[in-house]
């Protein structure tokens, strides 16, 4: 028998395809997570980073759309609101093809002297984050430093600023909160201010005419001293800068400009026609704005006193407390006569020093018309009157008398027909060419405003179409950009929460 | 029994070895040359990219920070930016932080003041604010806030920011590009850091202080 034997001495070839194989996915798996982990941050943390602040913000526009209703339409103010401890929330909010989502606090925390609320307003936003939760974050920077960490903080597990610092951020109620997927939340605080209405000389929502050829509108600061003629047309003086405020706000193209005006000239889309070189200040001919129509506050907190009901020739308030600009003394009249004569006197101390007294008039009629002397008002210092009327508005100027020359103690304020078809009508006439003229302001957005004669004035005026003839030398108030009732809220504060 | 044994050991010519010696060098340094430049050409995507994400983080940075600010200014050579920030948060060696340690890192609630220019906001009672600071150091972005220094971006690079302020009628606005030299270029060319630049433009949202 013979028997063969054969020895065949071969490679491997299985042994080194994987090799090969596991080299190459090594290789591979590396780059792949260096791409995921570029991809994550770039198209997803970055991207999610912004849209919380996108989401947050959105909140913000929501929560101030709400804090505008208070003014604008308060019955449906917050009406899907939940208040709770003095701060109103509402349920998460999502919307967009990324879903983000977005909640809001806003709570009143503080009343300026006027009685306006302020609002904060704590929004936050949040955003998903896509992508492998295991890739983490794009820290590689340094040895010391940490990159992205600082600035993005994504919540993968849990939610940190709620197990930090609690759900309102005060750090009451930290908690381990457990997040379903990868998510960025970001939170800003808004302030949202009170827009008071006498913010220029004049502002009307309409036309304008006027004034007369030798009028004029300046400005002062009653805070730094009472008014002076000569300030306007002397540079040197330090109160120069503010005589040149008398501004004019027109939310028209059509605007015939006469008289003097140490201020600007607003308008929407106008040409300022006649005399535009005697406009000491800028003209700016792309200026729109809105005049919201203005409806009666509430009264709710207000204190209401029965007596006087009626205005006649001889009717004198003498309040048995001072109350406050928040809660004023509250009087509701459903007859002004034609030539009513109104005296409002301040609440005194047992030993008769006269008290800071805020008086509120609500008259459902009209004050004043066309014929005989006209209604008069005269209030002492230390009276703090606002007047609002239903119907129109006609007297003297100089039957207007404001001791105290502060045009803010003594405010007038045209609530707006609801029938469209009825226009309110504020006329001002000087009896046989008196320039006596008064210190006071009007908030009429839906009226007519005319005034005849060459009164001198102290004050401001909002309303819908504007006419002078006269020879008036108005002198507008700075101090009287913070007076008045909220007409409109803006925002005037923004910050970011950024723990 | 006549056993046969059949080995079959088979060698290789001379010449064999010779031609499969230079086929399996050639191969083999044209394998090697190739890793290398993979390597390389990783290395740079990958250097590349993670300086891009820094310059985002630099933009990204700095716009949060014009967002919330009330003022910022540039310096001459626009390198670096210095902005007051509200002092929202309570810091350590804060009048409330001494009354209270409990509430440092809580929010300040805000205080309203009438002055010359309206309405104010402050989140400090003396109305102070945070001076908050970008500048380069060597290869690193720096943001130094109380004092606090924090290295928000470093590489080999050469990261440049730089940042213009535009003053508007109430408000302002932060002009920012960044860029940076990749390494894998050689030369330094404008070109090649110019085509790396990253703008951006962020608004304060406050109205301006100065």
């Amino acid at each position: 028998m013979q028997i063969s034997q054969r020895t065949v001495a071969r490679g491997n070839v299985l042994l080194c395809v994987l090799c090969t194989i596991l080299v190459v996915s090594l290789i591979g798996g590396n780059v792949l997570l260096n791409c995921v982990t570029r991809y994550n941050v770039a198209s997803s943390q970055v991207r999610s980073w912004k849209e919380s602040l996108d989401a947050a913000e959105t909140g913000g526009d929501i929560a101030y759309a709400e804090v505008r209703k208070t003014i604008l339409d308060p019955t449906h103010a917050f009406s899907s609101w939940t208040y709770s401890g003095g701060a109103y929330t509402n349920s998460p909010v999502t919307y967009g093809t990324d879903n983000l989502s977005t909640s809001s606090r806003v709570d009143p925390f503080y009343y300026d002297g006027n009685g306006n609320a302020w609002y904060r307003i704590r929004t936050k936003g949040t955003a998903p984050v896509l992508g492998l939760k295991r890739v983490g974050m794009d820290d590689r920077m340094g040895p010391n430093t940490r990159g992205d960490s600082l600035l993005r903080k994504i919540d993968f597990n849990y939610d940190h600023f709620v197990a930090t610092y609690g759900p309102n951020g005060d750090g009451i109620g930290e908690t381990l909160l457990p997040v379903s997927n990868p998510q960025i939340s970001r939170r800003v605080e808004l302030i949202a201010a009170p827009i008071t209405p006498f913010e220029a000389a004049i502002k009307a929502g309409g036309t304008f005419y006027g004034l007369g050829s030798a009028a004029y509108i300046d400005s002062f600061r009653s805070t730094t001293g009472p008014y002076d003629a000569s300030v306007k047309t002397n540079p040197s003086d330090p109160r120069y800068a503010d005589s040149q405020a008398g501004t004019v706000e027109l939310d028209s193209s059509v605007a015939t400009i006469m008289g003097y005006i140490y201020g600007n000239v607003y308008t929407n889309g106008g040409t300022v026609t006649k005399n535009t070189t005697s406009i000491s200040g800028i003209i700016d001919n792309n200026v729109p704005f809105t005049i919201s129509p203005f409806i009666m506050p509430s009264t709710a907190s207000w204190n209401y006193v029965s007596s006087p009901a009626t205005v006649t020739p001889n009717t004198t308030i003498t309040p048995a407390a001072p109350g406050s600009a928040a809660q004023p003394n509250y009087y509701l009249v459903t007859s002004f006569v034609n030539n009513g004569s109104l005296t409002v006197n301040p609440a005194t101390t047992a030993n008769g020093v006269p008290l800071e007294t805020y008086v509120a008039i609500h008259v459902t009629t009209d004050i004043g018309s066309s014929t005989g002397q006209g209604p008069s008002f005269t209030i002492p210092a230390h009276v703090h009157l606002e007047v609002y009327f239903d119907g129109n508005f006609q007297t003297k100027a100089e039957n207007i008398v404001n001791t105290s020359g502060y045009a803010g103690n003594l405010q007038f304020y045209g609530i707006t027909p609801t029938d469209p078809t009825v226009q309110q009508t504020v006329n001002l006439n000087s009896g046989g060419g008196s320039t006596a003229g008064f210190a006071a302001v009007f908030y009429t957005p839906g009226a007519n405003f005319t005034i005849n004669g060459g009164p001198d004035l102290t004050g401001a005026i909002v309303c819908k179409n504007f006419y002078a003839n006269g020879n008036v030398h108005w002198h507008y108030d700075r101090a009287l950009d913070s007076e008045g009732d909220a007409v409109d809220y803006r925002v005037i504060s923004y910050v970011e929460d950024i723990r | 029994m006549k056993l046969k044994t059949s080995q079959s050991i088979a060698g290789f010519t001379l010449s064999e070895m010779l031609v499969s010696l230079s086929l399996s060098s050639i191969v083999l340094a044209a394998a090697i040359t190739s890793g290398v430049a993979l390597q390389k050409s990783f290395a740079a995507t990958d250097n590349y990219f993670s300086t891009e994400m820094q310059q985002i983080r630099i933009i990204d940075y700095l716009n949060r920070d014009v967002k919330r600010g009330l003022i910022v200014t540039t310096s001459v050579d626009l390198q670096s930016v210095t902005m007051r920030v509200p002092k929202y948060i309570i810091q350590a060696g804060d009048p409330e932080a001494i009354a209270d340690p409990e509430a440092i890192g809580m929010p300040r609630t805000p205080t309203v003041a009438y002055t010359p220019s309206g309405w104010q906001v402050n989140y400090s009672p003396d109305t102070s604010t945070t001076t908050v600071v970008y500048s380069i150091s060597g290869n690193s972005i720096l943001r130094t806030e109380n004092g606090v220094v924090t290295t928000i971006a470093s590489s080999t690079d050469q990261l440049v920011p730089q940042t213009t302020d535009v003053d508007l009628a109430n408000t302002e606005c932060a002009n920012t590009s960044v860029t940076f030299s990749p390494i894998f270029t050689s030369g330094g060319a404008v070109a090649e850091r110019t085509g790396t630049s990253l703008y951006a433009t962020a608004y304060l949202r406050n109205k301006r202080r100065g």
